[in-house]
């Protein structure tokens, strides 16, 4: 096929996910400029290696390359930081999943995240862990399957269960302390 | 079930991914635990909290356009020139390398122009307008989640007629409505939203027609559930996944 139409078709796929591929970046990245550099590169990549994709979920493939363009940028430009911890099994960690879930507070009410503004979320969203944030982003923000996040990340399923459960519950313990900040400011 | 293993299964239960025996049996726990049903309804409320209130960051004005300019313009790369090279080998080759030459040539084409006939250029122009739709930053003429705003708008404007609906609680809110030309037809477009995933439903005339039920296809990443019904052919397209889009034409086709 000529070229030309190599590359329409590609940016016929491509440009309609260019949201979904700058807030993923924006969301690993944490900053704008960085985010469209990484971009940029996810979707150089992608042109280059658009022969071997073979269908399947296009917005899916495209993610892992957005993802994988990320690392590469962290590698070359935050060198010694790590921003994705390693996964330790399960068993092997003090934290269990009933154990991080802690006691009941006092009012139950205020934990059902119902009350927060988005301006809060957002902000400790940014505060977990990029490997919590990811897959948190992933399921609700792209609504993807467990299968597909597998691809993105390059991890097991199973591996992609325990971490969002885990996810949710740390992104509750930053909640958690975020009220009681509040309630002990008088707020 | 014990409550320590419920507990770990309660985030898979949110996302629907557990196997229906663990799915009840991690219900039928929660039925009987206070303390699980508890922590069920806090997950189910802090993933509508991030469905809902989580910035979505757009990608910002002219990042498209650069990237159009960084794309390469010289010759394609090396990877795609096999396929060009085989049949041009078959011809002096053996009878097997022949065929097999013929094989590959057959997938090129029928890749390229796909089902061919005039379903698939409606098709082809159907996403052409969900695109268009997605890019220009044209994506309502009217912006309004009030169906009896866009209802009126569509009918002043258009021979056709497409079911507005109110179907938030269902999870696909409406976002308003446009006027387009697709395929030859003057189309009504309804737009409605899942989470950040925009929903183009296309309505146009073909009077005298037959009904046809709703038939589901996936298309260059996107889906697309078609039907015609009273002389009305509609067009429901989007990248949400399939069985989440059939849902929506479900809803949306009991109204036509």
């Amino acid at each position: 096929m000529p070229h030309d139409d190599r590359r329409r078709r590609f940016e016929l796929l491509a440009l309609p996910h260019l949201d979904a591929a700058y807030n993923l970046a924006r969301w690993l990245a944490g900053n704008t400029t960085d985010a469209e550099d990484v971009v940029q590169d996810a979707y150089l990549r992608a042109y280059r290696y658009f022969d071997a994709f073979h269908g399947g979920n296009f917005r899916v493939w495209l993610l892992t390359i957005v993802r994988n363009a990320f690392l590469t940028w962290v590698k070359e430009n935050r060198s010694g930081r790590m921003v994705f911890v390693p996964d330790t099994p399960l068993a092997e960690t003090a934290d269990t999943e009933t154990t991080m879930w802690g006691s009941r507070p006092r009012d139950p009410e205020a934990l059902l995240l119902e009350s927060i503004d988005s301006e809060t979320l957002s902000r400790l969203m940014e505060q977990l862990p990029a490997e919590y944030r990811e897959v948190l982003l992933l399921r609700e923000v792209e609504d993807l399957a467990y299968k597909e996040i597998a691809d993105v990340t390059g991890s097991p399923i199973g591996t992609v269960m325990s971490r969002l459960s885990r996810a949710r519950l740390a992104l509750r313990k930053l909640w958690l302390e975020h009220i009681a900040l509040e309630d002990a400011h008088g707020v | 079930m014990e409550c320590d293993r419920a507990t770990g299964l309660l985030s898979p239960l949110v996302d629907s991914a557990l196997g229906p025996i663990a799915r009840w049996q991690v219900r039928r726990h929660v039925a009987g635990c206070d303390a699980c049903a508890e922590k069920l309804e806090e997950l189910r409320a802090m993933r509508a909290a991030i469905r809902t209130k989580l910035i979505f960051h757009r990608a910002p004005p002219g990042l498209a356009a650069r990237i159009g300019a960084a794309l390469p313009r010289e010759a394609p790369p090396e990877a795609s020139r096999p396929w060009f090279r085989l049949p041009v080998f078959s011809f002096g080759g053996t009878g097997l390398v022949g065929a097999l030459a013929g094989v590959a040539l057959t997938v090129l084409v029928m890749s390229g122009q796909g089902m061919g006939g005039g379903h698939s250029e409606a098709m082809q122009a159907v996403i052409g307008s969900h695109i268009r739709s997605l890019q220009a930053e044209h994506l309502t003429d009217v912006l309004t989640s009030d169906q009896h705003t866009v209802k009126p708008w569509l009918s002043a404007r258009l021979d056709v007629s497409p079911p507005v609906l109110e179907l938030k609680d269902q999870g696909f809110p409406l976002v308003g409505g446009r006027q387009d030309y697709v395929d030859g037809h003057p189309t009504a477009v309804v737009v409605y939203r899942h989470a950040k995933h925009v929903i183009n439903l296309l309505a146009w005339a073909s009077p005298g027609a037959a009904n046809e039920p709703p038939r589901d296809e996936s298309r260059q990443g996107f889906n697309v559930v078609t039907w015609r019904r009273n002389g009305i052919t509609y067009y429901a397209v989007s990248d949400v996944e399939a069985d989440q889009l059939a849902e929506f034409a479900k809803l949306v086709a009991q109204a036509t």
